[in-house]
Formats: C-alpha cells, structure tokens, sequence
C-alpha cells in the first residue's frame, strides 16, 4: 500500500512540475510550434507532434502523442486534411475536452488563410488530394502572418492574463517579419522566373512567392512516389519546358531527384521541409532564409 | 530630364547667335549704338529665356514630386488592398464555414467502405477446430477457394459537441448484415475521460480492437483466434483515463452483456445485470525518434449464468455436440515496438508485436447434449502467444513473419474424462506475408503458412496443415485513421 501511495505522489508530482507555463500548446507541424513560441515566448510550453524528417501524412496516432494531447490547452495544426490519419484520433484518444473539434482550444490554421491549389475535381483516381487545397502553408511569408494574428487571438482567449504580451510580441513579430519578408524578395530577386520541379507539392506557395515556375512534380500524383515512367516523362519535358531546378523536402528520398538531375543536367536541392530540417532552419526565419540561399547557390547565384 | 533640357538651352541660344550674325547686313557698318542694342537685346532674350526655362524647371520639379508622392500613395494603396484581400479571405472562409451546416450533405457523416476477397488454397479440408481447444471452432476463417471477404461499412460523425457517433456494419458474403460496431463516444468529459458505450470492440490485447482490414497478416493469430474468437466485442459500456503525463498512461474498464463467451460462441442472454467485465492499462512512449513503444496487461471476466455455451466436439471427430456452464477469465501482455528511421516511416519501417493470453474455464460440462447428457464439473488452465514481424522496406512492400504457439495446458473434466480424451498438444504455426501497396488506400497480399494445430486422437500423430491466401483489400471514402 505505502509503495502505491509513493508511486501516486512520485505521478502527481511528475504531473504537475511539467505545467510551469501559463498555457500547455501541442503544435502538430514545427513551423506552428516555432510561430507559439515567436507570439507566447516564455508563457507556453510547447511540444510540437512531429519533425521536418517526418511526411506529415503519414504519422501515426503514437502513445506520446495522445499523452502531450492529454496535457495541452491549445492545439495547432495546419488543418485542410494534412492530419486527417492521425489527428482526429489523437484527439478522441487524448480525452481532453479542451482540444477537441469545434472547441477554441483546436485551431486549424487553414481556415485563415487563403489556400492555393484548391482542386476542382475531387476524385482519389488524383492520388491523395486535399480538397481543401495545398495544405503546405508554411512557406507563404503571407500565411504565416495571418497563422501569428490567430494564434496570438487563441493565446488571448484561453490565458487572458498574457493578452498584452501577445499583443506585444505579435506586434514586435509582425515587424519584423513585414522586414524578412522584404529583404527575402529582394534576396530571391535571381530565382524570378525560374522553372522549377518538386518532388511533392511541398513548396508551391514559396514558389508563387518568390516568382518562381512551376514545371511539374516529381510525383506522379499527389502522394504517389516518383516512377521511372513519371521521370522519363519530365526528361521529355525539359525539352519543350526546361527546368532549371529540381527541390525536394528533407524527408524525401534523394534518390527521385538526383537521377532526374544527372540526366536533365540541372541542379537538385534539398530544403528544409518546416523548421529544423536543416541546421541553419533552427526558426520560422531560419527556415526561410536557409531556402532561398540554398536555391541561390544552386542556381550558381 | 533635367539635364536634357539644360543642353537644350544651349542649343537654343547657339543658335539665336548663329542666326543673328546671318541676318545682319554687315558687321563692318556696324556702329557701336547699334552693337550696344544688340548685346541689350540679346541679353533681354537670354533672360527672358533663361527666366522661361526656369519656370519650366519648377513645374517640371513640381509634377515630379507630384508622382512620387503619388507612387507612395500607390504601394500604401497595395499594401492596404492586401490587407483587404486578407481579410476578405478570412471573412470567405469563415462565410465558407459558416455556410457548411446550411447544406444538408456537408452534415453527412464520414462513409468509408472496405472491400476485400481472398483466394485460399488449403492442404487438407479447412476446419477451424485447435486440438485441445474447447469451442474453437467458434471463430471464422478464412474460405477455401476465391470468396468475397466481408465488406466492412463505417460511418462516423459528431452527433452535438458533446457526443461522437460511429457505425461499422458487416456485410458478408452469405448476404447477412453484422453489427460489429455501433457506439457513442464523449467527446466533453475531460480531465482525460471517455465513456464509450454501445456496441464496440473490447480494448483487451493490442490487436483486438483493430478490424481485420488493418492486420497484418490475412488471418487472426492462433491464440486471437482460440481465445478471443478473432476479435472480441460486446455491448455495453467503456470508460478510458489517460493520465496527465508526459509519457502515454492509459487505463480502461468494460462492463457487459457478455454476448459472446469469447472464444467459444454466442450466448443468449436473459438477465439484467452484467455478464462480462474487462480491465486494461497501456503505457507507450518514444525512445528517440526512430522507436516508439507501447506495453499492455489486460484481463477480462466472464460467466455464463443465464445461459450455456454451446460447444462443437473439441477434437472434432465424433461431431458430439457439448455445452458449458460457468465462468471463463483471461488474462493477457501485449507489446509492440516500432521503428522508422528518424521517425518517418515513408520509406521504411518495421513493426514488432507480442502478446500472450491466459484463460482459466471453471465450471459445469455436458458431455453428448443428445445422447448420454453426462454433466460434470470441468477446469482448464490453457495459454497461447504469438511473436510478429513486419517490415516496409519500400514505399510499396511491405512483408511479414509470424509465430504462433498454444499449449492445451491442463484440462479436468471430471467424469466426463473417461469419454472425452484430454490430449497434452502444443498447436504451433508459422505465417509468411508479403504486401503490396500501391497507395495508403490498396493492398493486395499473399500469405503462406505451415500450421500444425490437430492431431489424430487415435494415434496422436500431428497433421500438418499449408495454407496459402491471395487477398485484396481496399479502402473507399473517407480517410482511414493510422493506429498505433
């Protein structure tokens, strides 16, 4: 009996010194969780789901993500179906009534931004279509700045006592990010133009950003992994519309691309796929200025 | 523009000059008054050019501080439409959002369906019986020969902020309709609760609540089978607890009908109390990033009170038909490992399960219900395990071992002994699967298997029995969800 009792205090213990912070924030994607932090600072604790050496599609509703789920105040995610495998069961699992569908606490960032690539005709003959559109929103300099006012407007809500400093450092965020997003295009002034293949549709809102083309994926479809009949095609291609770049996630196999490249004689580039895909992609600023310089010295510029 | 006009005006006086000194007559009759007038003149003309030319300057400055300001008020101007085209989307997708419940089809809930067929190739005339095994052959498997698998319907939705409703009904190739699932879930307990009730699959064991669509091999694992009758569900209510951890604690309690005797058989119930009882704990967690884990203990209750159970013959050779009166309890250890390189499983990743089941049976057995009708008291003390590989090592294939073991154990049944043998066999089978998967959607399978799971009851000699399905299985509608 004594050794339950001292089991039961050691978890009651356990469970309260991790909720030094005013707000518990589960972030499903790095970019969100990198945003909380740019919004909250010190007042949220933030686990973030999954990492940039993971397809996002393709987690699993693991036992640790059910237990952070069980433990958080706010949940962002990206929305527009890019978690449907697993998210909706972590929630159910997690039973915590403060996240769940339809409550404050569960913020999908897509619904708060606008959405490029929206499909027109919804079929899975399309491979796995988000009919929603491209739920890859974190490489828009436009989205992100949408996604920062919500999360600072959610942050208020549930810890009204840190509503200044939300406003505070939203204000302090937005600044500087309108300056990024500036020194960016200015940075990015050689990628204008520039025909570009990706291996899934990870960065067409980078692309549309920056001016780039796009000439194709390296997907057949959506979801569908690169064939050799899928690259021979777009070896075909560059004929009629040549590529200058190939890019490809950090998740991603470098195999697809790097045989297109060596064929097609462009470059081909990994860039981080969120925050922490590459070392110099440590935050939301990181991860853009890592992109762009990566295509620049790709492109020999 | 500026420096244009400059040039310009040297031009112009040049060529005043140059068209003064033509025009007159003779520089040689030219007197010195009429020089002086000239200079005067000429100095007249550059000024009132010169006085010209500045005012134009000045209008020009003027119009162009006049486009800079204007260019300025052009970009504010942009940056002000941008705002309000953010705004606009955000008021689109709210309007968007807000239009959702207003048409009737966008409340439909979630419609998936799974269709699946196999092609079984079997040694020997299939038989679903495990010596040793009382009601074995309770459970289904597998036809011989190409057959439609059961078409699995699953609708879900939100039924109001507080409650989840799902469905997931059975079509079989008999042209039946099953319930296998159809409860509530809450979805506003908190604190970590759920109440679950209705018709759901128990949470025992870590395969059990998993539909046969998403095993990994075509066919239930021996003890599954023998002990839980593939996958072990009841009406009635569940209650879950996740733990405020950092890590996953999860503790569950089932309270039930006990429709089904698991493993042995459906029984027809007539009380008003609960029949059935389950308790079970899960703790999970990540080692890194490449392994994720989770460790079960299970134990589930049951008596037949009310009722009896009806049991085939357990050696299946005599075709008796026996029954049985009284309680069943098992207790069960399931643990799976899993790793993906970085924790991405794109590409690659394997999947390690265990899980180990014990059943105690006590009670009252009818030996030949319709002829000697001997009842005794009975007991048996039985156990099983099965150990399970799986490995993607493509974004296509995946492929698949496993091992299964069950012991007898110890069977006493009493008087009834002396007409029933009580054979001490060990049932053994090993199971290889190879996948295809075009997609997260499609799968087409095959699997082979060597199983020795009966003996002869008069020379005690073990049949080997091979096995081999071709299977498809594929998923229509909404997204499936991607278990742990």
């Amino acid at each position: 009996m004594k050794a339950i009792l001292r089991c039961a205090v050691f978890v009651w213990l356990a469970a309260t010194s991790s909720a030094h912070a005013a707000i518990n924030v589960f972030a499903c994607e790095q970019e969100w969780g990198s945003l909380v932090k740019e919004v909250a600072g010190a007042r949220a604790d933030v686990y973030v789901a999954t990492t940039a050496a993971q397809d996002i599609h393709k987690i699993q509703a693991r036992p640790s993500l059910i237990a952070r789920a069980r433990l958080a105040d706010l949940a962002v995610c990206t929305g527009a179906d890019l978690e449907i495998g697993w998210m909706p069961l972590v929630l159910t699992q997690s039973g915590n009534a403060k996240i769940q569908l339809g409550t404050r606490g569960f913020l999908e960032v897509s619904n708060y931004v606008p959405l490029i690539e929206v499909p027109t005709v919804i079929d899975r003959a399309m491979g796995d279509v988000h009919p929603r559109g491209n739920p890859h929103i974190q490489w828009g300099p436009r989205q992100i700045q949408l996604a920062a006012n919500e999360i600072a407007k959610r942050l208020a809500e549930i810890d009204a006592a840190g509503s200044a400093e939300y406003q505070r450092r939203l204000a302090d965020f937005t600044a500087r990010w309108t300056a990024a997003t500036a020194r960016w295009s200015q940075l990015a002034a050689p990628l204008k133009g520039v025909s570009v293949i990706q291996h899934h549709v990870n960065y067409s809102y980078l692309i549309a950003f920056l001016g780039m083309r796009l000439a194709g994926t390296l997907e057949p479809k959506p979801g569908v992994e690169p064939t050799a009949s899928r690259l021979n095609d777009l070896i075909q291609q560059q004929a009629s519309n040549p590529a200058k770049l190939i890019v490809r996630s950090s998740y991603h196999s470098s195999a697809p691309s790097e045989w297109l490249a060596e064929r097609a004689n462009i470059p081909a580039v990994m860039l981080p796929a969120t925050v922490g895909g590459t070392a110099v992609a440590g935050d939301i600023f990181g991860m853009y200025d890592d992109a762009i310089r990566r295509m620049l010295s790709a492109i020999g510029s | 523009m500026r420096l244009k006009l400059q040039m310009k005006q040297g031009s112009l006086l040049g060529l005043l000059g140059v068209g003064l000194l033509c025009t007159s007559p003779s520089l040689g009759f030219a007197q010195n008054a009429e020089l002086e007038q000239i200079r005067r003149q000429l100095t007249e003309l550059r000024n009132d050019y010169e006085s010209r030319i500045r005012a134009l300057e000045d209008q020009l400055r003027a119009a162009e501080d006049l486009a800079k300001s204007s260019q300025q008020a052009a970009s504010e101007a942009a940056a002000a439409a941008e705002r309000l085209e953010s705004a606009v989307t955000q008021v689109q997708n709210t309007a968007a959002a807000a239009q959702r419940p207003a048409s009737q089809t966008a409340l439909n809930p979630a419609i998936s369906v799974i269709l699946n067929g196999t092609w079984g190739l079997y040694e020997s005339d299939p038989t679903t019986q495990i010596t040793g095994f009382l009601g074995s052959g309770a459970s289904e498997i597998l036809p011989r020969g190409p057959s439609l698998g059961e078409s699995e319907l699953f609708l879900s939705a939100s039924v109001d902020p507080y409650f989840r409703g799902s469905l997931m009904a059975s079509l079989t190739p008999d042209n039946e309709v099953e319930v296998e699932e159809a409860f509530f879930e809450t979805l506003s307990l908190g604190g970590g609760f759920t109440l679950k009730g209705g018709r759901f699959l128990s949470g025992i064991g870590y395969w059990n609540a998993q539909h046969p669509h998403t095993w990994d091999f075509a066919e239930a694992s021996l003890v599954q089978r023998a002990f839980l009758g593939n996958n072990y569900g009841d009406d009635g209510l569940q209650l879950r607890w996740v733990a405020p951890l950092p890590f996953f604690l999860q503790l569950g309690t089932e309270v039930g009908r006990g429709r089904d005797f698991a493993g042995m058989g459906e029984i027809e119930r007539n009380n008003n109390g609960a029949n059935s009882w389950a308790l079970f704990a899960k703790v999970g967690g990540d080692i890194g990033t490449s392994y994720s884990w989770q460790l079960g203990a299970s134990h589930l209750r049951q008596k037949t009170e009310s009722g009896v159970v009806p049991l085939f013959d357990y050696d299946d050779l005599s075709g008796l038909q026996n029954r049985f009166a009284g309680r069943q309890r098992i207790w069960g250890a399931d643990l799976v490992i899993k790793w993906a390189p970085d924790g991405n499983p794109l590409y690659q990743n394997f999947r390690f399960a265990t899980e180990y089941h014990r059943r105690k049976v006590d009670g009252q057995f009818t030996f030949d219900t319709t002829g000697l009708n001997q009842t005794d008291a009975a007991k048996a003390a039985q156990s099983g395990w099965y150990v399970q590989g799986v490995y993607q090592f493509h974004p296509y294939w995946r492929a698949g071992l496993r091992y299964d073991r069950l012991s007898s154990g110890t069977v006493d049944l009493g008087a009834n002994a002396a007409y029933l043998s009580v054979p001490d066999f060990d049932a053994t089978r090993l199971t290889f699967m190879a996948d295809y998967n075009p997609s997260e959607f499609s799968r087409i399978r095959a699997e082979i298997s060597e199983g020795r799971t009966r003996q002869v009851p008069a020379t005690g000699e073990t049949v080997s029995d091979t096995i081999a399905f071709v299977q498809y299985i594929f998923s229509l509608g909404a997204h499936g969800a991607h278990q742990f």
